[in-house]
């Protein structure tokens, strides 16, 4: 027990690392919605369709097209929570590569509020009305700066945890990194997300089928073959990812603190695979396959940040900061922070139910 | 002694602080204009609900609109940006700030939750819900937003002001620091200010609505703007709380602080007497390009008051504890015996550039202690600032430094590193040549050294703090 990740670490790093898991789990979640449903929109931007399959109006794409600038405020927000502590946890690398990346890391703010924006075109109903060419390069416009983002992501997660290589890279005034892990990592990312993405959205068909009425059969089928081909490819690139690890993160991954991780992370994984197969049978959204799936992602998730974090901690001098954790843990307002923590997703909530009490009232009405 | 090295960007002819500055304006005015925006919408649904004003309903979907693609958007990563961009210019700052105050800016973030979500919820569904539903969600989003100011204000303001802190290192006594009262209030106001006016603009752009009507609304929205009369007891209540030295800055002291605090003032004032004819005269109208300019003057304000706000920190980033060039006041004392890029990892981009090895040793330092604030000869340049000093002009001035201009920090290295900067101002001063002498003479090193020995480590803010201390004893 004492070896399991985080109790190996003194209190006040194993505290930091799993509130820093916890935040992240949630902010990785949505951001796979996110990712997912604008790689969908941008794929149906472009490849339309025609009467009678027009993808453009699908129940999935509707559904994206209404929800996606919110999905992405709520990913953003989400991120602030892991930001905070990954400042706490690892100052110096993390600092360095946002440092060493520059103009290159700070484009993301840019770009995502051009994202945003175009997110919010998709939403418009004027963009109907628009020529086709343009509506593509909307819809993929939005996938590139999101999946941009997640790009510089990876890259600067991984230059942090390269000490080695920093004076090189500033001296020669580079703000682009590549390593061998880089591709491999971003696929596991992408294709990993497509079933955890698709089970949010299979849920929000599953509410719309039951207040307007049945799903075409071909929207659970389809959100099933997309996660199955995306569990199948996301396995192969975690194949890939491992190859391409050095030795120490290689047994950093299979080692006694995460080992019980990456077995839970793998049973979770065959029960997502085993609800989707499900799925693909099923003619409309059935609640335990769809529970199944959820947990499964949910489970895998976690399982999969914990080994994320374990690959870092042993690229990064972990030791040398405990000290500074120390000091961090000794400042005062932490039961404040859990005060109003509690206060307030007791008030999301309770603005969840006002909006779901008032719908109900009126079903008929539609958003706008 | 502890003292991380970080790679230092260099922005060319922009000075750091301003890029900092130019993000932090722009966060801070989309930031306020949220925060007075959801208590201005509070007011407009009280007034629709209680048949106060026919056309309040019409006007709050405009203006939410208007709030969710602009503040929601640009407001929310910029607020992000504005992480980053502190990261660039100083991450011993924002490390410092983080350990410190993370559990408050971790319960400002359930604030941000809590906004985002019950701001969504009424932007989606507000056709659908009752009058006593859409309140709710409004109070609520309004109550986060202005939490979120709350937090955000203690944290800000402890850097200039840590009060207490110094003392008891406890995080209550810092972020309920002097300034911390005043600087809450008056961004209160100044949030109501920029909702009101940023209103005058959506109600211009309202589509059905009749002049009588749009009338009322801006009469109505103005009514917001009364809270500036407060703003001259409010300024005055607030430069009462900052440093005496800070505050004689402002007030004279620095004619570029003078020059912005005076911008901001001016442009308040305008915007002022503006509001006082528009709550005094019911029938005033105010059309969308008038609206738009007393947004800019809004702007043209915030931009004032947020660089004295940063400017006069000066030397410091966190008074007291950490200096702008990342230098802790205490650190400088061994920083003075082994030098302060010894141990700096990062080499010079551009080695090549610098025929002697002293030259490179004057850039590291330059980059190390002084790019925070200075570019080579662009925006505040130091070869324009002290490239007419004679050589031992230079050594004696930036070996007092602090003495020099109260607002600098004291060098922090040693005599050997304090002539190679002066040597790199003056080969940058001649035009870079491509040799270059070096300057090896012992007399003048020592020269230094006396110089650093008088001028002493500490800052020059603890030296009059000292001064004032022994008088009183």
């Amino acid at each position: 027990m004492s070896d399991l990740f985080p109790f190996r670490f003194p209190f006040p790093t194993a505290m930091y690392l799993t509130l820093y898991v916890l935040t992240l789990v949630v902010h990785v979640l949505l951001m796979n919605y996110v990712l997912v449903g604008t790689a969908y929109l941008a794929v149906v931007s472009v490849f339309t369709g025609g009467p009678p399959v027009q993808r453009q109006k699908s129940p999935t794409a509707l559904i994206l097209r209404d929800w996606m600038p919110f999905a992405l405020g709520a990913t953003i927000t989400a991120g602030v929570a892991p930001l905070l502590f990954i400042q706490i946890l690892y100052k110096q690398s993390f600092y360095t590569a946002n440092l060493l990346l520059f103009h290159r890391w700070m484009s993301i703010v840019p770009v995502l509020i051009l994202g945003f924006y175009l997110l919010y075109i998709l939403k418009s109903r004027s963009i109907g009305e628009w020529p086709a060419a343009v509506r593509a390069l909307v819809g993929v416009g939005a996938f590139i700066c999101i999946a941009f983002t997640g790009y510089s992501w990876t890259e600067n997660h991984l230059l942090g945890g390269r000490a080695e290589t920093w004076p090189g890279f500033y001296a020669a005034g580079r703000i682009v990194y590549f390593h061998p892990e880089l591709l491999p990592r971003l696929a596991v990312w992408f294709f990993g997300a497509i079933p955890n993405g698709m089970a949010m959205i299979s849920w929000q068909l599953r509410f719309q089928a039951r207040r307007d009425g049945a799903l075409p059969a071909r929207e659970p089928r389809r959100a099933a073959v997309l996660s199955l081909t995306g569990l199948a490819l996301a396995a192969a690139a975690g194949i890939g990812y491992f190859l391409a690890m050095d030795e120490n993160a290689r047994a950093a991954v299979t080692g006694a603190p995460v080992l019980p991780y990456l077995l839970i992370g793998l049973l979770a994984l065959a029960a997502e695979t085993a609800g989707w197969v499900l799925q693909l049978r099923a003619t409309r959204i059935a609640g335990t396959s769809l529970g199944l799936i959820t947990a499964g992602a949910l489970v895998a998730v976690l399982c999969a940040s914990v080994l994320r974090e374990e690959i870092r901690l042993v690229r990064v001098d972990v030791q040398a900061l405990y000290e500074q954790h120390a000091r961090a843990a000794e400042v005062g307002g932490f039961w404040v922070f859990l005060l109003f923590l509690v206060v307030n997703a007791g008030l999301i909530g309770w603005c969840v139910r006002l909006v779901g009490r008032a719908r109900k009232v009126d079903s008929t009405g539609t958003t706008s | 002694m502890d003292l991380p090295h970080y790679p230092i960007n260099d922005f060319g002819p922009v000075m750091n602080g301003m890029v900092i500055g130019g993000m932090g304006i722009f966060h801070v005015f989309l930031a306020q204009f949220a925060i007075g925006g959801g208590l201005l919408m509070c007011y407009f649904q009280w007034l629709a609900q209680t048949g106060r004003s026919s056309a309040a309903r019409r006007f709050l979907d405009g203006y939410f609109k208007a709030l969710v693609l602009i503040s929601f958007v640009v407001g929310a990563l910029t607020g992000v940006g504005m992480w980053f961009t502190t990261i660039q210019i100083s991450p011993r700052t924002i490390g410092m700030m983080v350990d410190e105050f993370h559990w408050l800016w971790a319960t400002e973030w359930t604030f941000f939750c809590l906004e985002i979500v019950a701001g969504y919820a009424f932007y989606r569904y507000a056709a659908q819900l009752t009058d006593r539903a859409r309140v709710t969600l409004l109070v609520l989003y309004s109550a986060a937003a202005w939490m979120s100011l709350f937090w955000i204000n203690g944290i800000l303001s402890w850097q200039l002001t840590p009060g207490h802190w110094v003392e008891t290192g406890r995080v209550w006594s810092g972020f309920f620091n002097p300034s911390f009262w005043p600087s809450l209030v008056f961004r209160t106001v100044v949030s109501m200010t920029i909702a009101a006016l940023v209103a005058c603009v959506v109600i211009n752009t309202l589509n059905g609505v009749d002049r009588e009507a749009r009338t009322e609304l801006i009469h109505r929205a103005f009514l917001f703007l009364s809270g500036m009369a407060l703003m001259p007891f409010l300024g005055i209540w607030y430069l009462s709380s900052i440093p005496e030295d800070s505050r004689s800055w402002v007030l004279g002291g620095s004619p570029t602080m003078t020059l912005f605090m005076s911008i901001a003032i001016g442009a308040s004032l305008l915007i002022g007497v503006y509001a006082a004819a528009g709550i005094l005269r019911k029938r005033l109208y105010i059309n969308a390009v008038s609206a738009g300019m007393l947004v800019a003057l809004a702007f043209g304000a915030t931009a004032g008051g947020e660089f004295v706000r940063e400017g006069v920190r000066k030397p410091f980033t966190i008074r007291h504890t950490l200096l702008a060039n990342s230098i802790r006041p205490e650190e400088i004392a061994a920083l003075r015996e082994t030098g302060s890029v010894t141990n700096d990892p990062f080499p010079l981009p551009h080695a090549e550039r610098y025929p002697t090895e002293q030259l490179a040793l004057g850039a590291k330092v330059f980059r190390f202690q002084c790019s925070v604030c200075h570019t080579e000869n662009g925006a505040n340049g130091l070869t324009h600032l002290a490239g007419t000093w004679t050589p031992d002009q230079k050594r004696l001035n930036i070996a007092k430094l602090q003495h020099t201009k109260p607002f600098m920090p004291p060098f922090a290295g040693n005599p050997q590193e304090l002539e190679a900067l002066v040597q790199w101002i003056e080969w940058f001063d001649s035009g870079r040549p491509g040799d270059w002498p070096v300057s090896a003479d012992d007399r003048t090193l020592e020269q230094i050294k006396r110089w650093l020995d008088e001028a002493g480590t500490e800052p020059a803010q603890q030296l009059a703090q000292r001064s004032a201390a022994s008088v009183h004893e």
